[in-house]
């Protein structure tokens, strides 16, 4: 018993409080989507905001915009970084040198990444010029906030590719020689011995980095907002407006909206990649 | 032979779309930061025409960048300590304690990672409004922050206290070491690096922390990314948006260097991603 | 017919040399050993066979056909690796199959290929479970298994038996060459461990800093080595300094060492007027004899269970010499001789 009591104090104030904190910031959430908590009028449950909040194109556009996000930055980080992880399984000369280039991405604040990227496709900039100079564009284009979101993803995968890497990398070091030696003696070739041997035995590591920069790029704000089609909301960007307003049980409609298609998608790509990866089989 | 030569195409290669990728960008803000307010840079100049330190100097004294830079590095350090001290005990009990649903418990810290940020700020302002405490900005974004990156810090000195050696207590033990010399003898050389690392990730962390200064800290709280937020969106005005970004990302990119050869020196599992 | 054949295969990395212009070749159904110590070069002349490394320099043939540059995968060899490399995702029927997936055999043939392995190697019952739920000895024979089922015109073994206990590696050994019999294979074993190369091979090819020493069958490299470094790194020998001083007969010598004079019965003669000697402690004889008799203090021994080594030093050298007897305890000097013919002449002193 008073070993049980010690062990709960230690936890106390580490996950004692992670617990507080973010249960009571989940609990409000639900419970504002459903009327309760009002700071100006009457509390009581209500499925009035969810109902209203269907109705709203805005909300299902920004649904289907979030999702592509999510799932496009995902894929995109992980099919730069796995051929890159291969390539630098074994060290050679330069391997340090460019794999701490391509992690440099990590220690760059996002803000900033989006603002070095505007600088370079702004209307008089880098890439505007280059591209008249080689006689490919008449005049200058307009290429910040495009419509096709090609902005947000060239920033996602810009901040989320060193990471996949960083966790492919892992996974790839940690499958010995021997085993990949022993596939090419049993006559796998270079494909083969990707196909049956490294994408399996990094399932885990695959699934990690999807989920993490899907979750990441589905709840983006600050990419969207300077980098995103201006025609077009993300999901945080339409939770951060109805707040803006005061429209607190809208906003906690869609961040429920936010954590329920964090989760599911999160288990729709596991399985997914897990069945790809083990060559179409889920067992 | 054949594949040597490849590798080598393909490394130069990369390596020049790497210089491409880094060189250029932080080239061009840097020049953008040094362009004289008197003569714009326009397209047909490859170099800023007259270049100067105006716009830093403008930026210091007429806008809220000493305020920001005052509030981010108050909050940064105070978020360091603040954490690092909640985490103690947990990490203790993780790192050097057997008990059921130990695993559970390291699962469980890691919440806060994966609520999405904006959630977490919107909802945590909305507590803070319910409770009435929403005019106490500072308190309430160093207090989300220490909780938002105990998972870090948990994470990090809970392996850190595993590595404190029994072997090195027990013998302190049996040569008649009090708590306190048993302490500094045994732990504190395990834990050192694990603080120094917890201290500066937490720091790092807190300095570029966006949604919860954002959303708790508007209308009238700035730390140094909310401020370039405001200069790239509504008044966005290339210059000053590129000494911001500087200012934001050098201190930082420093720290990230240091911090890396810390966590290798502290745990090699840390900082090769496997932790 | 020979099925490898190794030709003035030098291999370097940078200025190292690990693999130094050497030749061999492997029949049909031959067990050859490459043994020697570690850093000697034999597992990466075992890699430069399997194609996982191109050789600097020479040529190497499978089945009399030139595969120096053909990859691994394309290459006839099956290799047995000592960390075992089973693939831990397979079960153990898949681990044995993957090598026929990717030849592309009908399924009816894998599935007999498999079954012929899996009862030859006592694998039925284990066949559906993953690597990691095996025992050590289990795993080694998947490996075994895995590279058999390829039916190879070559087997290599990288030290197959050093992540065993050494009761089970006797019972492997054992298996390993009744199993090679059976399916009539080539096989290249390399080992640093003698007592395996002993009782293993055909042939053993002994290696010492990128070449070849010695090669031989074991009793041969047992009974006759050439070299200081072979009579020390194959059994126990006490090696001496001699000077040849003159001929007795037709194949009998006198030599003067730091222990006396001898006398040497040797087939061959003596390759340089000063040169190494060396005999087996096993080889002493008890008690004085016609020639060749010695008698000294001893200085310390050692019980070892069936035999007890003593060590006796005469004029400052110390030699071992290994008693088939107990109750030695009250013993404190030896008498003892050295038939001439358990004296072997070695390489010339330099």
């Amino acid at each position: 018993m008073k070993r049980w009591l010690k062990i709960s104090l230690l936890l106390m104030p580490g996950l004692g409080l992670i617990l507080i904190f973010i249960g009571s910031v989940v609990y409000i959430a639900i419970a504002q989507s459903f009327g309760y908590f009002n700071l100006s009028g009457e509390s009581g449950f209500s499925l009035e905001y969810w109902a209203k909040m269907f109705d709203r194109l805005s909300y299902s556009r920004a649904i289907g915009y979030s999702l592509y996000i999510g799932v496009a930055s995902a894929f995109l980080a992980v099919i730069f970084a796995y051929p890159l992880a291969i390539w630098l399984r074994r060290p050679f000369a330069g391997s340090l040198f460019i794999s701490a280039v391509l992690k440099a991405p990590l220690l760059v604040h996002g803000l900033v990444v989006a603002f070095l990227y505007i600088n370079i496709i702004s209307y008089n900039g880098i890439v505007n010029q280059l591209l008249q100079a080689l006689g490919i564009w008449d005049g200058p284009h307009r290429l910040q906030n495009d419509s096709g979101a090609v902005g947000v993803l060239i920033l996602q995968t810009w901040k989320n590719m060193p990471f996949a890497l960083l966790l492919l990398s892992g996974a790839v070091q940690a499958i010995g020689d021997d085993l990949l030696d022993a596939a090419a003696d049993l006559g796998a070739g270079p494909f083969d011995r990707f196909r049956r041997v490294i994408a399996p035995l990094a399932v885990s590591a695959t699934q990690a980095a999807l989920v993490i920069v899907f979750v990441g790029a589905l709840a983006d704000f600050s990419f969207q907002v300077i980098a995103g089609p201006i025609n077009k909301q993300s999901l945080s960007q339409l939770m951060v407006f109805f707040k803006g307003y005061g429209r607190w049980h809208d906003a906690a409609v869609i961040a429920v909206t936010l954590m329920g298609l964090g989760i599911a998608g999160s288990g729709v790509l596991a399985l997914f990649s897990r069945f790809v990866l083990r060559g179409g089989r889920l067992s | 032979m054949k594949r040597f030569s490849l590798n080598k195409m393909l490394v130069w290669s990369l390596f020049g779309i790497c210089v491409l990728w880094l060189v250029i960008p932080f080239t061009l803000a840097i020049l953008w930061s040094f362009v004289d307010p008197s003569e714009p840079w326009t397209p047909d100049h490859l170099l800023p025409p007259v270049m100067s330190f105006a716009r830093w100097e403008y930026l210091w004294e007429h806008s809220s960048l000493k305020v920001a830079m005052l509030n981010s590095y108050l909050l940064a350090p105070s978020a360091a300590l603040l954490t690092l001290t909640l985490a103690m005990p947990t990490a203790y009990a993780l790192g050097r304690l057997h008990f059921k649903g130990k695993e559970a418990v390291k699962l469980l810290v890691l919440l806060p990672l994966v609520v999405p940020g904006f959630v977490t700020a919107i909802f945590f302002t909305a507590i803070l409004f319910q409770m009435g405490l929403h005019a106490w900005r500072f308190g309430a974004i160093l207090f989300a922050h220490s909780i938002l990156f105990l998972p870090y810090a948990i994470r990090i000195m809970s392996v850190s206290f595993e590595q404190v050696r029994q072997n090195h207590i027990d013998a302190a033990r049996d040569l008649g070491a009090t708590p306190f010399a048993r302490w500094k003898v045994a732990y504190f050389p395990a834990l050192k690096p694990g603080v120094m690392a917890t201290l500066l990730i937490v720091f790092i962390y807190s300095i570029e922390e966006f949604a919860i200064a954002f959303i708790v800290g508007s209308p009238n709280f700035t730390t140094i990314p909310t401020l370039l937020f405001t200069n790239l969106g509504a008044n966005f005005i290339r210059p000053n948006a590129a000494v911001i970004s500087l200012i934001l990302v050098v201190p930082n990119v420093v720290l990230m260097l240091f911090l890396e050869r810390l966590l290798k020196s502290a745990n090699p599992a840390l900082s090769s991603g496997k932790g | 017919m020979n099925t490898v054949s190794v030709q003035n295969v030098s291999m370097r990395f940078g200025d190292f040399t690990a693999v130094d212009d050497v030749s061999f070749t492997v029949a049909d159904g031959e067990f050859v050993t490459l043994l020697g110590p570690s850093g000697c070069g034999k597992t990466t002349l075992l890699n430069v066979v399997s194609g996982f490394l191109q050789p600097s320099a020479g040529k190497i043939e499978i089945g009399g056909v030139d595969v120096t540059f053909v990859p691994p995968e394309k290459r006839d060899t099956a290799m047995c690796f000592q960390s075992y490399a089973l693939f831990p995702h397979l079960s153990v029927a898949e681990n044995l199959q993957f090598g026929l997936k990717q030849k592309r055999l009908p399924a009816a043939e894998r599935k007999q290929r498999l079954n012929d392995v899996a009862e030859k190697l006592d694998l039925v019952a284990q066949l559906e479970k993953l690597p990691n739920q095996l025992s050590g000895g289990q795993q080694q024979r998947v490996a075994l298994g895995r590279a058999l089922t390829m039916r190879p015109s070559v087997v290599l073994f990288d030290e197959p038996l050093s992540n065993l206990d050494a009761k089970l590696r006797e019972s492997v050994r054992l298996e390993i060459r009744k199993i090679q019999a059976d399916y009539n294979l080539a096989a290249i074993y390399v080992t640093h461990d003698q007592g395996e190369a002993l009782a293993m091979s055909d042939r053993i090819l002994i290696m010492r800093n990128g070449k070849i020493e010695q090669s031989g069958t074991p009793t041969e490299i047992y009974n006759f080595p050439q070299t200081s470094f072979v009579a020390d790194f194959i059994g126990d020998a006490n090696i001496l300094d001699a000077t040849i001083i003159g001929q007795e007969s037709e194949d009998f010598w006198r030599v003067s060492t730091e222990i006396g004079e001898l006398l040497v019965k040797s087939d061959t003669p003596p390759i340089a007027k000063r040169l190494k000697i060396c005999w087996r402690p096993e080889n002493a004889q008890f008690g004085a004899g016609e020639m060749n008799s010695i008698e000294a203090p001893i200085t310390h021994r050692a019980f070892q269970g069936n035999y007890t080594d003593l060590f006796i030093e005469m004029n400052g050298v110390a030699q071992r010499v290994q008693w088939r007897r107990s109750h030695l305890e009250d013993i404190t000097s030896l008498s003892m001789n050295i038939r001439p013919e358990d004296i072997i002449f070695l390489e010339a002193m330099t």
